[in-house]
């Protein structure tokens, strides 16, 4: 159905660029009123509002998958682009965050509980002697919003640990965060300990953070580069796709 | 303004503050509002990290190669950002020689406004009392030729260090006239440890307060931190450098406004761009790259950065920020030979 929800029609004008334009229309096309609701609810981080529906329309018959994709997740895609247009930034990114955690609290267990494959499995984490989380912890919720197994390393993370968890946990991707300069050599110094080890072509890695630019990237021998949250998840569906044509 | 010639030599303190006062100096001056130690002045002097942050003769002995080693115009005896909210008690991973100190946010102390108190001993506390010791021995040793730059954390990062950065920018949509109450309250540090600075010698003040782009809008400064860093001009009573991270150049028209006497910008940030949206309000200091230029590039790409913001008119050159600490040192050295190459070719000395 078209947008009936007003607050959700001035929100998607921020969604400029014609090909984001068609994809969130035709998902909006699929989304009733009340999903759309949802998404509104989502976009301005009314978490309670989003705690409340999203309970309402279980309890009325909707499945946990159609609410994460026609409500929560439409949301989500707005969110994620006025974020990267610098509309919002990360105060309004959080509470709209909180926002999807309102309602993923009702939604992960059944997920969980009817045995959906995920699109892919991430291990993210700040380096080493880093202790900056906030765009790690903004990506791995758009990440997981998106369908992805997020394993959250945290904070101050060794090329060994890296190492452990995409043993342990099969991660097709790895993505590293640092926010600070002395740090992100510490990215490089994590893909040579995954060469030395033999672990370097099982897994694709990708690397962010506030002073981290492409050509950092490139340098260190990174797979890939995620300039803002959004970019990571574009980044890491990227070299899932790398990761399975090259297996 | 760009920077207008002094006809005659001035020592290096003469020239920052004259630059920082918007007066004629003899060339722009080369200045360090963030850390320029690196491993390898470490070795020099002996003076390792993380002990050189605690112990104020090894401080001001690395602290001081800014200045006999670079040729910096200033001197500045902080490395991290840790001081104050080491001593109003949050948690710190100390690191190594490679690593600066930082503080664990992720493990905040504070949960609302009635928890922001002046802790007894403040300036006594091991971490601020080196940098004001630190800053005694610079003054007596080299007091009336160069420039020492003090530092005292504004409150929005201070904020970010005591009540977590997460929680605290959830804060400012939930709730913001208790944020702006958390800010006025947290104002009390910058001042008592910038005047402690000040008493002991410092002739300029860095005060940073990381309200950058990359995670809050230029409307936020101007809401929150506009008119609270206007009235630090009346309370700490030297030159103040405003130290922003990332993108900023919404926020330098603000910023402009509030009457300190620098702003310290991120290589983010176009310097003719930044110029334009200062307008003459406030001096630019910056904006030489550390991750890319100075870290991983070398002179020729060093010199072409600071040439692009002398041709802008940036009035004192400097790091955008605290330097990598493994920077080459010829790297370094290369600001202030390319700066006075560019005064040379660009200003006529014949006049002196």
């Amino acid at each position: 159905m078209p947008i009936v929800n007003d607050g959700l029609q001035r929100e998607f004008e921020w969604v400029t660029r014609p090909g984001e334009q068609k994809h969130i229309s035709e998902a909006l096309d699929l989304a009733d009123e009340v999903m759309q609701e949802i998404a509104y609810q989502l976009i301005i981080g009314k978490n309670l509002e989003v705690d409340r529906l999203t309970k309402e329309c279980l309890d009325n018959g909707y499945t946990a998958n159609h609410i994460l994709d026609h409500g929560l997740l439409n949301g989500m895609a707005i969110v994620g682009v006025k974020f990267r247009d610098n509309v919002i930034f990360v105060p309004e990114v959080l509470v709209a965050a909180r926002a999807m955690k309102a309602g993923m609290t009702h939604i992960e267990p059944i997920l969980s509980a009817s045995g959906i494959e995920p699109i892919g499995t991430v291990i993210m984490g700040t380096v080493k002697g880093d202790l900056h989380d906030i765009g790690k912890n903004l990506c791995i919720m758009m990440l997981r919003g998106a369908g992805w197994t997020v394993h959250d390393l945290g904070v101050d993370t060794s090329p060994e640990e890296f190492a452990d968890a995409v043993m342990e946990f099969e991660a097709q991707v790895v993505g590293m965060s640092a926010l600070l300069t002395t740090t992100m050599p510490n990215m490089g110094r994590t893909i040579s300990y995954f060469e030395d080890i033999g672990l370097r072509d099982e897994v694709r890695i990708m690397v962010g953070g506030a002073p981290v630019t492409r050509e950092f990237a490139d340098e260190m021998g990174a797979d890939g580069y995620g300039e803002n949250a959004v970019d990571c998840v574009e980044t890491a569906s990227d070299l899932l796709q790398l990761q399975k044509e090259l297996a | 303004m760009p920077s207008t010639k002094y006809a005659g030599t001035l020592t290096s303190k003469e020239r920052t503050l004259r630059a920082l006062r918007g007066e004629p100096v003899d060339r722009p001056p080369v200045t360090n509002p963030t850390n320029v130690a690196t491993v390898e002045l470490m070795d020099l002097v002996e003076a390792p990290f993380p002990t050189a942050n605690r112990d104020p003769e090894m401080n001001a002995r690395l602290a001081a190669t800014g200045y006999t080693q670079l040729g910096f115009d200033a001197i500045a005896p902080y490395f991290s950002i840790i001081q104050e909210s080491s001593a109003l008690g949050c948690e710190m991973q100390w690191e190594g020689k490679d690593n600066w100190p930082t503080v664990r946010m992720t493990r905040p102390i504070w949960k609302t406004v009635d928890d922001i108190k002046m802790p007894d001993g403040f300036l006594d506390h091991p971490d601020n009392w080196t940098i004001i010791e630190s800053i005694r021995l610079l003054k007596q040793e080299f007091g009336d030729e160069v420039a020492i730059v003090g530092k005292t954390m504004g409150p929005w990062t201070l904020a970010y260090h005591v009540f977590g950065v997460e929680p605290f920018l959830l804060a400012t949509v939930d709730d913001p006239p208790m944020v702006m109450d958390m800010l006025h309250r947290l104002k009390q540090f910058t001042i008592e440890f910038g005047l402690a600075q000040i008493e002991a010698g410092a002739d300029v003040l860095t005060l940073p307060d990381h309200a950058t782009g990359d995670l809050v809008s230029g409307e936020y400064y101007r809401r929150f931190l506009m008119d609270l860093h206007h009235e630090f001009v009346e309370d700490l009573p030297v030159p103040i450098m405003l130290h922003i991270c990332g993108a900023t150049t919404d926020r330098m028209p603000y910023i402009a406004t509030t009457g300190m006497a620098a702003f310290h910008y991120d290589s983010k940030n176009d310097p003719q761009e930044s110029m334009d949206a200062v307008d003459g309000g406030i001096n630019l200091v910056g904006n030489i790259n550390n991750p890319v230029t100075l870290y991983s590039k070398g002179p020729e790409e060093v010199r072409a950065e600071v040439f692009k913001n002398l041709d802008a008119g940036v009035q004192l050159i400097a790091p955008e920020c605290a330097i990598p600490l493994k920077t080459k040192l010829e790297n370094l050295l290369e600001i202030p030979r390319a700066v006075e190459d560019w005064a040379a070719e660009h200003w006529d000395y014949s006049e002196n």
